[in-house]
C-alpha cells in the first residue's frame, strides 16, 4: 500500500511540475505576431556598440549610427550631409550637413560634432589603418554650423565609399565621449540613426525602439529585439513558436538555420525567404611567389580552376544557397561586369594544361616534373564544414588529374597568418564584400599582411601595383574604369584568385513583412523600410 | 575537528597555485602572438606590424612570462581579472553574472538530482529485482544514455513548440528553469541514484540491519537508518556533483540561451578571449578544490576515525 502510495505520490508531483508552468510570456505563434515588431536571432550577442570600435555587432550599429553619405546600387548618395563638394585636385571635401537633426539623446547633429566624431577616429588611426581613408585625412574642420570640410593628402577616389560604411566613419552623441576620445571606451550608445538601444542584457537581448524623432520620419517597425540564440536548432523551433519571427545570415556569411528547415517554415505559410544579390566572393587564393611551389605557374592554377565543379558545390555543398563564381567579383560590383573570359569545369582541358607545361605523369599516377611531384597543401578554416567538404571534394577531382592536394584544416586566425608570412601554396579566403569590392580587396593585393604573397610572383606584379596605386587616386570615372578592367584583368589572367561560389545574404522574415531589401553590405539591413501589411 | 579543517585547508592552497600556473602558462604557450589574438578578437579588420607592436605594448605583454604570470595571481587574489580581449570590460563583470546564471541553475538542478537520486535509489533499493526496480533502472539507463543535446531539442519541441507550455529558451522567468533543469537532472540522476541503490542494498545486507529486523524495529527506521548510513558513501559524490554540473553546462547553455558560464566560455574559446578563459578555468578549479575539500569535511564529522587518519 505504502509503495502504492509513494509511486502515486511521485506521479502527481511530476504532472504538477508540468500542468503548472502555465502559458509562456512569449507565447504567440507566427502567424499572430504583433505588428511591427520584429524580434531577430542573433548567434553572439550585440556587444560593445562603440561605433569607433569592432567589436560590436555590425546589423545592430547599422540602426543606431549613420554615416555622412549612403552607398547604393546607384552610387552615393547623399545621408546625413545633403550635399557635398571636391576641390579640382580631389584633396577637399566640403560637406553641407542635413540640418534639425539630433542623437537620440537630444544634442544636436552639427559640423563640430562631425568633427568631434571623425577627430576620435583619427586619434586611433593604427588600428583604423584598414581602411585607407584614415591614413590620408590631414584636417579637419568646422566652417560654419552645418558645412564640415576634410582635407586629403593626396586625391583618393574612394573616400566617399568609407564614409559610407556601418564603422567608423558614423557619427555618436560627442557626450556619450570619454575625455573627449572614443577609443578607450564610451559611456552611451546615442547615434542619430532610425533606432535607438533602449535596453540591453547581455548575452540575452537587445532592444531597439523606432527613434520618434528621425529626421526622415519614424520608422514602421516599432521595435526590434536582437535574441541571442547559440544554436540553430533551437533558432527554429523559436521561429516555429513565434518567440523569434525574423533571421538573417550574420556577419561571417553563416546561416542560423539550414536550408531544410527554411523550407519547412516556408511550407507551414507563416514565412518568406529574401535572398540577396551575390554579395562576396568565397576563392581560393594561389601563392604565385612560394619558392618551389607548383603554385607558382600560371598553368597549374589555371588546371585547379578548370577542376572545380562550381555547379555542384553550390548546389549539393551549399543546397543552392550559394551561386557558382566564375570571376573575382561578381558582375553587380562596381567596375567588375567587364566581360572576362571565363574558365569551364573541364577537367580534359586542366590535362592538357598540365601536359603543356610539362607536368607528365609518372608511373605511381602523380604528375611528375624535373622529379619533383604535383604536391601542394590546401589550407581551409577547421571551423568550416562547407571549406573542407569542398576541400575533399576537389582534392578528389585533381587526383585525377595526377595532382595531389594535402588538406589541413587550421582556424582562421592561423591561415590569416599564413597568409600574411606567405607561408602556404593554396588557401580558402573570400572578397571583402559589396560595398568595400572590388577597392578593398584590390588593395589588400599589395599589402604585405594581406594578398602580397598571392600577386607578387606573377609577371606582370610590378605593372599591377602601378595601376592599383593609380586608380586609387583617379578623379574622373573613366580613369578608374579603364585601370579597374586592367588590374582584374590581370590577376583573372594569372588566375591567382580561383572563384569557387558567390555568397548572399538571406532572411527568413514573417510572410507578411514588406519592404524588405538589402544595403550595399552583407553587414547590415534597412530595417527602417520594413512595414507589416 | 578544528585541527582537521585548518590542514586540509592550507592544503588546497597549493594546488590552487599550481592550477593558476597551468592556466596561465597553458595560454601562453598557443603558438599565436597574443597581440594578434587581442585585435583579431576584437574584430579589427586588418592587423599591421604597427598596431600590433602598439597593442603589445598597450597590454605589457613584452615583459617576461614570470612577470606578467606573478601580476596576474597577485590582481587575481583582488578578484580582478585583467580586462576581455574583445570588449575591453573587466572580466569580472563578464564572468560574475554568468556565473550566478549558471549557479542559479546548478543549485535547482542539484537539488532536482538529489530528490531524484535518492528517492529513486532508495525506492529501488526497496523493491530490488522487482518490476518496479527493473523498470526504473531500465527507464534511467534510456534516459541517461541520450544525448542531452538531442532530448534538450525533443523537450522545447513538445512541451515549448506543440503544447506551448513553456518558452524555447533564455531566462525571463521561473518558467525558463523547467526544461533546462528537467535534461541536466535526467542527464546524471540516471547516473547518482544508481550509487544510492546500490550503497543502500550493501547496507541491506550487514549484520546490523538484519539484527534491527530480528529485534522487530520499524521497517521505516531501519530505512532511515540505512539511508544515514549509506550517504557517507553518497557525499563525496553529490559534493563533488556541483563543480561537475557548474563546469558542464555548455551543451544545456547553449540549446537554451542560457546567459551562463557555459555560453561566456564558448564565446570566449571561439573569440579567443583569454583573459576570461583562464578565469574560467581558475574558478572551475577553485569550485572543485572547495567542494572536495567540503566533502572531506562533511565526511570527517560523519566519521571521527577519517579525522585521525588524516
Amino acid at each position: 500500500m505504502k509503495r502504492k502510495l509513494i509511486t502515486l505520490l511521485a506521479a502527481v508531483t511530476a504532472l504538477a511540475l508540468l500542468a503548472g508552468c502555465g502559458k509562456a510570456e512569449n507565447g504567440q505563434t507566427a502567424a499572430s505576431s504583433p505588428k511591427q515588431e520584429l524580434v531577430y536571432a542573433t548567434v553572439k550577442d550585440i556587444n560593445d556598440m562603440n561605433p569607433h570600435l569592432y567589436p560590436g555587432s555590425m546589423p545592430a550599429q547599422g540602426m543606431v549610427y549613420e554615416s555622412l553619405v549612403e552607398n547604393t546600387p546607384e552610387g552615393i548618395k547623399p545621408l546625413l550631409a545633403e550635399s557635398w563638394t571636391i576641390s579640382e585636385d580631389g584633396t577637399v571635401y566640403t560637406f553641407q550637413l542635413r540640418q534639425g537633426v539630433v542623437f537620440h539623446d537630444g544634442e544636436p547633429f552639427n559640423a563640430e560634432a562631425v568633427k568631434q566624431n571623425i577627430d576620435a577616429v583619427q586619434h586611433n588611426a593604427v588600428k583604423h589603418s584598414w581602411i585607407k581613408l584614415s591614413t590620408k585625412i590631414v584636417d579637419t574642420k568646422a566652417v560654419d554650423e552645418y558645412t564640415f570640410q576634410m582635407t586629403l593628402s593626396e586625391p583618393y577616389y574612394p573616400a566617399l565609399l568609407e564614409l559610407s560604411m556601418t564603422r567608423p566613419y558614423v557619427f555618436l552623441s560627442p557626450k556619450n565621449f570619454i575625455h573627449g576620445e572614443t577609443k578607450d571606451g564610451v559611456n552611451g550608445y546615442n547615434g542619430t540613426g532610425p533606432y535607438r538601444l533602449i535596453e540591453h542584457q547581455t548575452d540575452q537581448y537587445a532592444i531597439f525602439e523606432a527613434n520618434p524623432d528621425y529626421w526622415n520620419g519614424a520608422p514602421k517597425i516599432k521595435q526590434i529585439t536582437a535574441k541571442v540564440l547559440p544554436t540553430g536548432e533551437t533558432t527554429y523551433l523559436a521561429l516555429q513558436k513565434g518567440e523569434v519571427n525574423f533571421v538573417f545570415t550574420d556577419d561571417r556569411g553563416t546561416d542560423s538555420i539550414d536550408t531544410e528547415a527554411m523550407d519547412r517554415l516556408i511550407a507551414a505559410g507563416d514565412y518568406q525567404v529574401v535572398r540577396s544579390e551575390p554579395m562576396n566572393t568565397k576563392v581560393i587564393v594561389a601563392n604565385s611567389s612560394k619558392a618551389g611551389s607548383p603554385a607558382q605557374e600560371k598553368a597549374v592554377r589555371e588546371a585547379i580552376w578548370h577542376a572545380i565543379d562550381r555547379e555542384s558545390i553550390a548546389r549539393q555543398i551549399f543546397s543552392g544557397k550559394e551561386t557558382p563564381a566564375e570571376t573575382l567579383f561578381s558582375a553587380n560590383v562596381n567596375y567588375a561586369d567587364i566581360g572576362l573570359k571565363t574558365r569551364a569545369y573541364d577537367l580534359e582541358a586542366a590535362a592538357q594544361l598540365l601536359d603543356d607545361a610539362g607536368w607528365n605523369v609518372s608511373d605511381g599516377g602523380t604528375r611528375t616534373k624535373d622529379d619533383k611531384p604535383l604536391s601542394m597543401e590546401l589550407y581551409y578554416d577547421a571551423a568550416s564544414i562547407s571549406q573542407k567538404t569542398q576541400a575533399e571534394l576537389i582534392q578528389n577531382t585533381v587526383k585525377g588529374l595526377g595532382m595531389e592536394l594535402k588538406l589541413i584544416g587550421e582556424d582562421s586566425s592561423s591561415i590569416a597568418n599564413r597568409r600574411a608570412a606567405g607561408t602556404y601554396d593554396l588557401l580558402f579566403n573570400q572578397t571583402w564584400g559589396l560595398a568595400y569590392d572590388p577597392q578593398s580587396t584590390v588593395s589588400a593585393f599589395t599589402s604585405e599582411s594581406s594578398y602580397y604573397h598571392a600577386t607578387s610572383g606573377i609577371a606582370q606584379a610590378e605593372q599591377l601595383y602601378d595601376k592599383i596605386n593609380r586608380v586609387m587616386a583617379t578623379t574622373t570615372e573613366d580613369q578608374r574604369k579603364s585601370l579597374y578592367t586592367d588590374i582584374l584583368t590581370i590577376v583573372h589572367d594569372e588566375a591567382v584568385f580561383i572563384p569557387v561560389t558567390n555568397g548572399n545574404l538571406t532572411i527568413v522574415a514573417p510572410s507578411g513583412l514588406q519592404g524588405i531589401g538589402f544595403k550595399q553590405t552583407q553587414f547590415e539591413l534597412p530595417f527602417e523600410n520594413m512595414f507589416f501589411e | 575537528m578544528g585541527g582537521f579543517i585548518l590542514k586540509r585547508s592550507l592544503l588546497a592552497v597549493p594546488l590552487l597555485i599550481i592550477i593558476s600556473f597551468l592556466t596561465f602558462a597553458l595560454n601562453n604557450l598557443s603558438p599565436l602572438d597574443p597581440a594578434e589574438v587581442v585585435l583579431r578578437a576584437q574584430g579589427v579588420p586588418q592587423v599591421t606590424e604597427a598596431l600590433l607592436m602598439e597593442t603589445k605594448a598597450a597590454l605589457g605583454m613584452d615583459r617576461p612570462f614570470l612577470i606578467r604570470y606573478f601580476d596576474w595571481l597577485t590582481s587575481c587574489f583582488r578578484l580582478e581579472f585583467g580586462n576581455s580581449y574583445i570588449t575591453g570590460t573587466a572580466v569580472w563583470a563578464l564572468l560574475g553574472p554568468a556565473f550566478m546564471n549558471t549557479l542559479k541553475l546548478t543549485m535547482v538542478s542539484v537539488i532536482a538530482i538529489l530528490a531524484f537520486s535518492v528517492g529513486l535509489g532508495v525506492l529501488c533499493a526497496l523493491q530490488e529485482g522487482r518490476l518496479l526496480d527493473r523498470s526504473i533502472r531500465g527507464i534511467s539507463f534510456f534516459l541517461t544514455s541520450m544525448p542531452s543535446a538531442w532530448l534538450a531539442a525533443m523537450m522545447i519541441w513538445y512541451f515549448s513548440v506543440k503544447l506551448d507550455w513553456l518558452p524555447t529558451s533564455g531566462m525571463d522567468s521561473w518558467a525558463s528553469y523547467i526544461l533546462p533543469v528537467i535534461v541536466l537532472t535526467v542527464s546524471y540522476a540516471g547516473i547518482y541514484f544508481r550509487l544510492v541503490r546500490s550503497s543502500m542494498l550493501s547496507q541491506l545486507h550487514e549484520d546490523y540491519t538484519l539484527y534491527a529486523r530480528a529485534c522487530g524495529l520499524q521497517e521505516s527506521k531501519i530505512t532511515l537508518m540505512m539511508l544515514k548510513n549509506s550517504m557517507q558513501v553518497a557525499t563525496s559524490v553529490f559534493c563533488m556533483a556541483v563543480p561537475i554540473i557548474l563546469g558542464s553546462t555548455v551543451v544545456v547553455e547553449s540549446i537554451f540561451a542560457w546567459p551562463g558560464l557555459g555560453t561566456l566560455t564558448v564565446n570566449s574559446i571561439l573569440g579567443r578571449d583569454f583573459p576570461v578563459i583562464q578565469a574560467y578555468v581558475l574558478l572551475l578549479a577553485v569550485s572543485f578544490v572547495l567542494f572536495n575539500t567540503l566533502s572531506d569535511l562533511i565526511n570527517a564529522a560523519l566519521d571521527p576515525k577519517l579525522r585521525k587518519e588524516f
